[in-house]
């Protein structure tokens, strides 16, 4: 058998030719991320899950209605690309004049819900789905086997590719598109319906995902998970490769998929990582990306919130309020409810400390939580260390995380930046995965949870509970004067208007760095004491689904607000507990309450009812001009 | 060409805002059919904000803006276009992702009697050779040429041009003015903002001075030159 450095000829061209497979999925569905990026300014997150919609789709049409693969490829792009037009005209149209961090969080929930509800309805195991007739079978040519199917889905894909390259980049269609890519309202005042070319740009790309999936459904198995864990790979396809060029998006998907092709040839371990070093090298060379032409404009007045400006005193003293609550708490509240909420708190305060104070959004915050988590635990069952030096051991931990990805991420803001973190928590849950200390799928079960100092005992009840208590206290009082500080205005400044920090001589990357790894820190404080208390430390807390928990309960609490991330994340607990039986209905809830906090309710509960309180509180004034009552209090728009 | 019907824009009370801001106070003036006509003021006067309002390339507009009769208050930017209105924005909105010829062809015919490509390319020689450099390569006056030319075509009989000469050299200067006058024999109807009096004075038939979003004057052509002093006053030159 002839081998290649050291592997067999045919294993190498097998998995080139998986990684050819894998890549035309990548560039199909960045190619469509990217064109509705640039039409819409929108990340859209539900791509993925509109990719599972059109295998899924293509999977029911079989199953109940006997209707076969080649008409699946006609009908369910249209289907799906159908229901894209729906949601273009009556939702997403809604959030233009927002930041764009609003559309990837809109389009998150629905990925959220759309997943729920197909898991409801089908379970989470795939499906399998058969290859046409017409494709079954291969042929042998020479140097390896290649089975029909293989052939023409790298063949269909790439003619998808270059069909639409060709109509963006060469027709008077296309012309259309870019030209309102670049300056929308000049093209209506041509005499284009611009909005009408919007939606119809959304459905294609929907469309485009549906049929990526319909083609994926024979080579995949066929379930409501199946896309999540994608579109991760392609935001990180897309941050090595710029959204700005439809070319680019091609080939750097395909290429993307040839080096994981490789990677899993030559050295199997690093290639579910790979496509994450590739972005973070990229990030260290050519930060745009490689087909990016400049990087992204700081969006500097689009406000994503404005939060209200307590004074420090008021703050003082519902911080006390807080505390005294909080310890008398278990006399009324079930004490594990309890922590488990504070603990979800300092962490969601960890990162609002980042999100709403430095307006930089992270989607990977769990690598920080779960890391800490994992080296406490580690540090507390294997090292026998004590409590506290275990929660310090996992604090560093997330600390060095967050510096290390912090430093990366930091190159690029806005949706980028969530990009790039989403893509760098997910490298972290594969090595977790796969590590030999973490337990892989079991986790670390029974750490003990020892004596603090040495000396009290932390399996009495009363003592953990103070333990916990102190922690969040200590932790959300550190955020409170961080905020507070000259730092933390420095921090609101940039925020507000990267530029303008700059020309103040203030090295506005130094400032992002250490909020960023304060807030990692922190998180990891959350984390480590949470493995600590709970005995165990699991992939839960370092999946994806993690950090879009810990977005929801700030998003929901009211971002940017002192104490909107504890409401938050008591709600969203007591969610966890109380629906619990609902299984993946919780899901469907976390998804729903995302697309209403961002349409609907975008200063959270804390921001909404601090703004009631001062409308109320200013009613008087408000009666003296009875002009001012009757203007709507109206978000601020970007021009 | 001539004999194609007459157009004429009339503008009443028109009140524009952007966010909470009142920016056009109740402008009123008319641009008859065939007309150059020229809104002068200081910086911040409303100029610009006239036109974006009439084209509806403004949040919020209140008053009457008619057509030949035909209200277009509350048409959106498309309809505008397709009622016969063009428009050609100060920062001239070349598109650097489209070639020159791209850019000349992207605004849709909305009427017959348009000028072909050809003519176009006559009146602005220095654009033939560039047909196929990206847009933004060209030089401001070449854009501005383009920016002009590429509304030629649609067919539209009523131009909105914004600043036309800002930033230009001025011997494009004059070969801009010398456009505007042919367009003028060709009886486009034309509403020109300008800040260079000396330029709008050449080929306009009748100046309104703009101030605080309302027209506080209003000068014919002739009239300019002797009224130069009062002029002065209002542009605060």
């Amino acid at each position: 058998m002839t081998m290649i450095l050291g592997v067999p000829a045919a294993v190498l061209f097998g998995q080139l030719l998986l990684g050819l497979i894998n890549g035309a999925f990548y560039a199909m569905l960045s190619l469509g991320l990217a064109v509705i990026f640039g039409m819409m300014n929108i990340v859209n997150f539900a791509h993925g899950a509109q990719y599972m919609l059109g295998a899924m789709t293509a999977w029911l049409l079989l199953t109940y209605l006997g209707i076969g693969y080649w008409w699946a490829l006609l009908l369910v792009p249209l289907m799906v690309g159908a229901s894209g037009l729906l949601l273009e005209r009556f939702v997403l149209r809604r959030l233009y004049r927002l930041d764009h961090l609003y559309g990837m969080l809109l389009t998150f929930g629905l990925a959220l819900v759309l997943q729920g509800l197909l898991t409801n309805a089908f379970g989470s195991s795939g499906q399998p789905y058969s290859i046409p007739a017409e494709l079954m079978g291969g042929r042998n040519l020479g140097f390896m086997f290649l089975p029909n199917y293989r052939a023409w889905v790298i063949a269909a894909s790439l003619l998808v590719c270059l069909t639409t390259w060709y109509v963006i980049e060469r027709t008077r269609l296309g012309a259309y598109l870019r030209a309102a890519t670049e300056n929308p309202m000049l093209v209506q005042a041509f005499g284009i319906r611009v909005p009408r070319m919007i939606m119809l740009t959304y459905g294609a790309g929907v469309g485009l995902a549906a049929l990526a999936g319909v083609l994926a459904a024979p080579v995949y198995q066929v379930g409501p998970t199946m896309g999540a864990d994608l579109i991760i790979v392609v935001f990180a396809v897309v941050v090595i490769g710029g959204m700005g060029s439809i070319m680019g998006s091609i080939v750097t998907g395909f290429l993307v998929g040839l080096i994981e092709g490789l990677t899993k040839a030559f050295y199997p371990e690093l290639s579910s990582t790979v496509v994450f070093v590739v972005m973070a090298v990229v990030l260290m060379v050519r930060p745009a990306g490689l087909f990016g032409s400049k990087p992204e404009q700081a969006q500097n007045h689009r406000q994503v919130l404005d939060g209200a400006s307590t004074s420090p005193r008021t703050q003082t003293i519902q911080f006390l309020v807080m505390a005294a609550l909080f310890a008398a708490a278990p006399l009324v509240v079930y004490p594990g409810f309890m922590m488990k909420a504070m603990l979800f708190a300092l962490f969601a305060c960890a990162f609002n400390l980042i999100a709403g104070y430095g307006k930089l959004v992270s989607f990977g915050h769990a690598m920080f939580l779960g890391t800490a988590g994992y080296v406490s635990g580690h540090a507390a069952k294997s090292w026998g260390l004590t409590p506290e030096l275990a929660v310090l051991a996992g604090t560093a931990a997330a600390a060095l995380l967050g510096l290390a990805s912090g430093w990366l991420a930091i190159r690029r803001s806005g949706i980028y930046f969530a990009m790039v973190t989403l893509a760098f928590a997910q490298m972290i849950y594969f090595v977790a995965l796969q590590a030999p200390f973490t337990g892989g799928e079991d986790g670390l079960q029974a750490i003990p949870r020892g004596h603090l100092f040495g000396l009290i005992d932390l399996s009495r009840p009363a003592n953990l509970y103070g333990f916990v208590l102190a922690i969040f206290l200590g932790g959300f009082y550190l955020i409170m004067r961080v905020v507070g500080s000259p730092f933390g205005l420095v921090l609101r400044g940039i925020s507000d208007h990267e530029t303008r920090a700059q020309s103040l001589g203030l090295e506005t990357e130094r400032f992002k760095l250490v909020a960023f790894t304060l807030s990692a820190a922190l998180s990891g404080l959350a984390g480590a004491t949470k493995a600590i208390t709970s005995q165990i430390a699991t992939l839960v807390d370092v999946h994806w689904s993690m950090s879009g928990e810990v977005l929801l309960m700030t998003f929901l609490g009211g971002v940017g607000t002192l104490f909107g991330p504890v409401v938050g994340a008591f709600v969203v607990v007591a969610m966890q507990n109380y629906l619990a039986a609902l299984g993946q209905w919780v899901i469907v809830l976390h998804g729903t309450i995302f697309v209403l906090c961002v349409l609907i309710f975008r200063r959270g509960i804390v921001g909404e009812a601090s703004l009631l309180l001062r409308r109320w509180s200013a009613r008087p004034a408000a009666a003296a001009h009875p002009a001012a009552a009757l203007t709507p209090h109206r978000q601020p728009a970007g021009h | 060409m001539t004999e194609r019907p007459a157009e004429n824009l009339a503008v009443r009370t028109l009140e524009a805002w952007y966010g909470e801001s009142k920016v056009l106070h109740g402008m009123t003036f008319d641009v008859r059919a065939g007309e150059v006509v020229t809104l002068l003021g200081r910086n911040g006067a409303g100029k610009t904000t006239t036109l974006k309002a009439i084209m509806g390339l403004i949040e919020r507009r209140e008053g009457s803006i008619r057509l030949d009769g035909a209200e277009l208050v509350a048409v959106p930017p498309y309809g505008v276009a397709r009622r016969g209105i063009a428009f050609c924005p100060e920062e001239r909105g070349i598109f650097s992702s489209l070639s020159v010829r791209e850019n000349l062809l992207l605004p849709p015919v909305v009427a017959e009697g348009g000028m072909g490509v050809d003519r176009i390319l006559d009146l602005f020689p220095n654009l033939r050779e560039r047909l196929d450099s990206p847009g933004t390569k060209l030089s401001g006056g070449e854009q501005q040429m383009l920016a002009l030319g590429r509304i030629l075509r649609t067919g539209a009989r009523v131009l909105l041009l914004d600043e036309p000469t800002e930033g230009l050299a001025p011997v494009i200067i004059r070969q801009i003015g010398r456009t505007i006058e042919t367009l003028k024999t060709l009886g486009f109807t034309i509403l020109l903002v300008e800040q260079n009096v000396a330029f709008a004075s050449g080929i306009a038939d009748r100046h309104y001075v703009v101030e605080l979003g309302r027209v506080v004057d209003e000068i014919p052509g002739p009239e300019l030159e002797t009224r130069l002093d009062a002029l002065k006053g209002y542009l605060g030159l």
